[in-house]
């Protein structure tokens, strides 16, 4: 049995610095940037990962993807642990609250940064993998689902995705990590599109034709040049990933996520 | 400072004063015009910053940066009645949003965004005037000190963000 305590203690650990440190990639990659807000952006890399102050004031809402092994017992269901873990870390950190309780009528803030969000893959075997996203209200409002046809061609799909980025990136703190979750059901693509951002800058798709996809796709967003801080200056984007899944004769879902210049995230993995 | 002498692409640090809202108060604050009601702060002569800040630490104010502009703009006509000078926020904003800057000689800056913690040492004096159920999202009054701004809309309706 992996014990609640456990998980919550590495979860703690990799949350706080997911909001406090940032890939070394990113912060090669903004020494590399000459633009405007340059040096304070660099001092900012710097001033979180020795105050502890987070990178960003929006320190998001968690976003799960459990990989739960058959064989693994957990004491409670695991989104009760997120939430302790969730909860422990934003009331003992320098962290936003950024949830409110309800959508539409009582936008009232829940106070500890919960509930969060999890997503349930049933594996095989005796691990228990956690992956999350610290996923910002900025870079979350460029999502979007296209419901192609299924005759779409690659050209269309790849014209879709970048006129919407073409639109919106530069309100998402670029430059951006882009997901494309296609196939599946709408709701799927979406979910893959997410899945696609837990990935490290350089894991492409095991497909070589997926694969170039996400460099051509990666080819033509860089070619839009709205740069760091939507300035114009820079790299618009660091990387694409694609996900995805069988689909419906009739469908061709594609699903659109993005995460901000910092794209936070972290993995934990545990053996029962 | 003076406002109508801005042009796009300036770079400027700015020590003064910020009017710190967003969403919900701006959402609130014109239902309170539409019903005729007296507001509970002065917006005359306001920089409106679009942020909410983040807890404060025992060393730091706390980590603070803009949020999404355009998410506003259907406020922007109400802030500028009500006198306010310019907005501070991130990304581009919509063409209605640089007319109106034209209209009333308003100017729009970016501050840099996801640099939070950098900024956290470049504001102090936070008040909450009002809101204050509203958490992150009440009203603040914060002094700033060479605080980095970039002139994105100029009063003469020029607009840095061309991929429209």
């Amino acid at each position: 049995m992996i014990s609640a305590e456990r998980i919550i203690r590495s979860l703690e650990e990799a949350i706080s610095k997911a909001n406090t440190e940032m890939d070394p990639k990113i912060v090669e990659l903004l020494d590399l940037y000459d633009g405007p807000f340059s040096g304070v952006l660099r001092e900012n890399a710097a001033v979180a990962k020795e105050s502890g102050l987070p990178i960003c004031q929006d320190t998001g809402f968690l976003e799960f993807f459990v990989f739960q092994g058959n064989e693994v017992a957990l004491e409670e269901p695991i989104i009760e642990t997120l939430n302790s873990a969730v909860k422990k870390v934003y009331t003992d950190s320098p962290f936003r609250y950024s949830i409110v309780s309800d959508p539409l009528f009582n936008r009232e803030n829940t106070g500890d940064n919960t509930p969060v969000i999890c997503h349930l893959f049933p594996m095989r075997g005796d691990k228990l993998e956690i992956r999350f996203l610290v996923k910002g209200g900025g870079s979350e409002n460029l999502s979007r689902l296209f419901m192609l046809n299924p005759s779409a061609t690659v050209d269309e799909l790849v014209r879709t995705v970048v006129e919407s980025l073409r639109e919106s990136a530069a309100r998402g703190c670029p430059p951006l990590k882009v997901g494309i979750g296609i196939g599946g059901s709408s709701d799927k693509a979406m979910v893959l599109a997410k899945l696609a951002l837990t990935r490290s800058f350089e894991e492409r798709h095991q497909n070589k034709d997926y694969a170039a996809l996400e460099e051509r796709i990666l080819r033509e967003i860089n070619g839009l040049k709205i740069g760091y801080q939507g300035l114009g200056t820079g790299i618009t984007a660091y990387s694409v990933h694609i996900e995805t899944y069988p689909t419906h004769i009739a469908t061709m879902p594609v699903g659109l996520a993005t995460d901000c210049y910092i794209a936070r995230k972290g993995r934990v993995i545990f053996e029962d | 400072m003076k406002i109508e002498e801005l042009r796009v692409g300036d770079e400027l640090l700015y020590s003064g004063e910020f009017l710190i809202m967003r969403d919900a108060a701006q959402k609130r604050l014109k239902q309170m015009v539409e019903e005729r009601k007296e507001l509970p702060v002065s917006l005359d002569g306001a920089i409106i910053f679009y942020a909410g800040p983040a807890k404060p630490t025992k060393d730091s104010f706390g980590a603070i940066g803009p949020t999404t502009s355009s998410r506003m703009d259907s406020f922007l006509e109400m802030l500028f009645m009500k006198g306010v000078l310019a907005t501070v926020g991130k990304g581009k904003r919509s063409k209605q949003a640089v007319s109106l800057c034209k209209e009333y000689g308003r100017v729009y800056f970016l501050a840099p965004s996801g640099a939070a913690a950098a900024l956290a040492g470049r504001i102090s004096d936070m008040t909450t005037l009002a809101f204050e159920d509203l958490g992150t999202e009440a009203i603040f009054k914060v002094h700033v000190k060479d605080f980095p701004l970039y002139v994105a809309i100029d009063s003469l309706g020029n607009d840095v963000f061309i991929n429209e």
